[in-house]
């Protein structure tokens, strides 16, 4: 089955010194990541974030949320393989982080198991009436609450269930275009092994989404840094600089990638 | 020299600044005690200063000791310790520190600053840096300047003063070299009086 062409989205300033219209940002509230993404993600993107293990993709997806709770939009993480009070519980180790948040609607968890549960979804593939269903009850889900952050950990999780790379490319397509729609910003986490070489597991979701933010472990004469680069982010005239990066209990920090010595296995 | 000495140079600086204190090794725990003496009680004191000392040459709980001879208070004063990992001196950790495993994770150090000026917010912060020749041992000169590079010109745009201790007569040519490149002045602690 051929996949549609991907339809046309709002006018964006791809690069300075371009006339188009400018997209409101999704201020993502972690200072450096603003910063270097010119001042936050345009609105209504779908963005991969992607990362092997370790990489603190979850962690950096939940202090979007949480600073976009913050800031009174509601947020929403929907959780494929890990349960969400366990995640709730992981939390309390930000101090940022207010249970208020969570008590009050504004950071929402769902675990898509649930979801999976009362849709009767229960076979070890989804078909594509099946995707669709999923699709429509999280647009509807994102549309009720009036959402405007959108974390889904993971997309490659997720991607487990679909058969073919024509259902994920479809799916993720889809998605983007219902959340651009809503004016909600997704972050779709992407698990991927250090030795890939593309930033999602079948390789399609890549292409159609609006960013990759990606996270790897870095060497430097056998220590290991974490390194954070934003590999693309339409409309936005972002930096293309590595960043290392420290998960703290008062969020993500990060610094500039130091170039002095090449970190192994780079180009 | 005398403390009150240093404390009075180091106290007429302009917010922001970034300076060198060059140690002569012949004389190097007098001058040290000085510095640290100055730095911590001197300057340290005054309402509102907070002090993070990035402790590279001796583990913190060494310089905390001599700190707390000197009575600074602990909230005073907090340490990046990027030493004591590497030398296997890590089994009774400060409240006060936070610990990088090794002087070579430059970027955790600068992380590490970055944290705690954050996590105590004052109006008048002090970074010590000890010591440009520490660093110099476990890193190569290219990646040493371009971590006293991206640091101080942070610090300074935090209007944060920023104290580099270097050893003379120690040091490479090229360490003293980029240096003088990044700070704005350096403070000759044995010139500074008797």
């Amino acid at each position: 089955m051929e996949s549609p062409a991907p339809p046309a989205r709002a006018p964006v300033p791809a690069r300075p010194g371009d006339t188009g219209t400018v997209l409101e940002r999704c201020i993502t509230g972690i200072e450096g990541l603003d910063n270097i993404l010119g001042g936050g993600i345009p609105r209504g993107s779908a963005v991969l974030v992607a990362g092997s293990v370790g990489t603190g993709k979850t962690t950096l997806s939940l202090e979007f949320l949480i600073r976009g709770a913050e800031r009174g939009e509601r947020s929403l993480f929907l959780s494929v393989t890990e349960a969400s009070d366990k995640l709730v519980q992981n939390l309390s180790t930000f101090e940022f982080f207010r249970t208020d948040l969570v008590v009050d609607g504004s950071l929402v968890f769902v675990d898509l198991p649930v979801i999976y549960e009362k849709l009767g979804m229960l076979g070890a593939e989804l078909s594509s009436e099946e995707l669709d269903i999923l699709l429509r009850t999280i647009r509807d889900l994102v549309r009720s609450l009036g959402v405007k952050r959108l974390v889904l950990d993971s997309l490659t999780s997720l991607g487990y269930r679909i058969r073919t790379d024509e259902q994920i490319r479809e799916f993720v397509l889809r998605l983007g275009e219902e959340m651009n729609a809503c004016g909600c910003t997704a972050l779709l986490v992407s698990e991927i092994t250090p030795t890939q070489g593309r930033y999602s597991t079948r390789g399609v979701e890549e292409a159609i989404v609006d960013g990759i933010i990606l996270l790897w472990n870095a060497r430097r004469r056998g220590d290991i840094h974490r390194v954070l680069q934003i590999i693309k982010m339409r409309g936005s005239a972002h930096s293309h600089a590595q960043y290392v990066i420290e998960l703290t209990p008062i969020g993500l920090l990060m610094t500039p990638h130091l170039k002095g010595a090449r970190s192994e296995g780079e180009d | 020299m005398a403390p009150a000495d240093i404390g009075d140079r180091l106290r007429a600086l302009p917010p922001g600044s970034a300076v060198g204190l060059k140690l002569d090794p012949r004389e190097y725990a007098d001058q040290y005690f000085a510095v640290l003496s100055a730095a911590l009680r001197d300057v340290g004191s005054e309402p509102g200063t907070r002090t993070i000392y990035v402790a590279v040459t001796s583990p913190a709980s060494f310089v905390w000791s001599l700190a707390q001879a000197l009575d600074v208070p602990t909230d005073r004063i907090s340490f990046v310790d990027a030493i004591s990992h590497l030398m296997m001196h890590y089994q009774d950790p400060l409240p006060n520190a936070t610990y990088v495993e090794s002087p070579r994770a430059l970027e955790s150090i600068m992380l590490r600053v970055e944290y705690l000026l954050r996590r105590n917010p004052s109006p008048r912060s002090t970074v010590i840096i000890d010591s440009v020749n520490s660093l110099a041992i476990h890193n190569p000169s290219e990646l040493l300047s371009e971590f006293l590079h991206i640091l101080l010109n942070h610090l300074k745009s935090r209007q944060v003063l920023t104290l580099v201790l270097e050893t003379t007569e120690e040091q490479a040519a090229s360490v003293e070299q980029l240096l003088n490149l990044v700070v704005d002045e350096t403070i000759d602690i044995a010139r500074l009086g008797p």
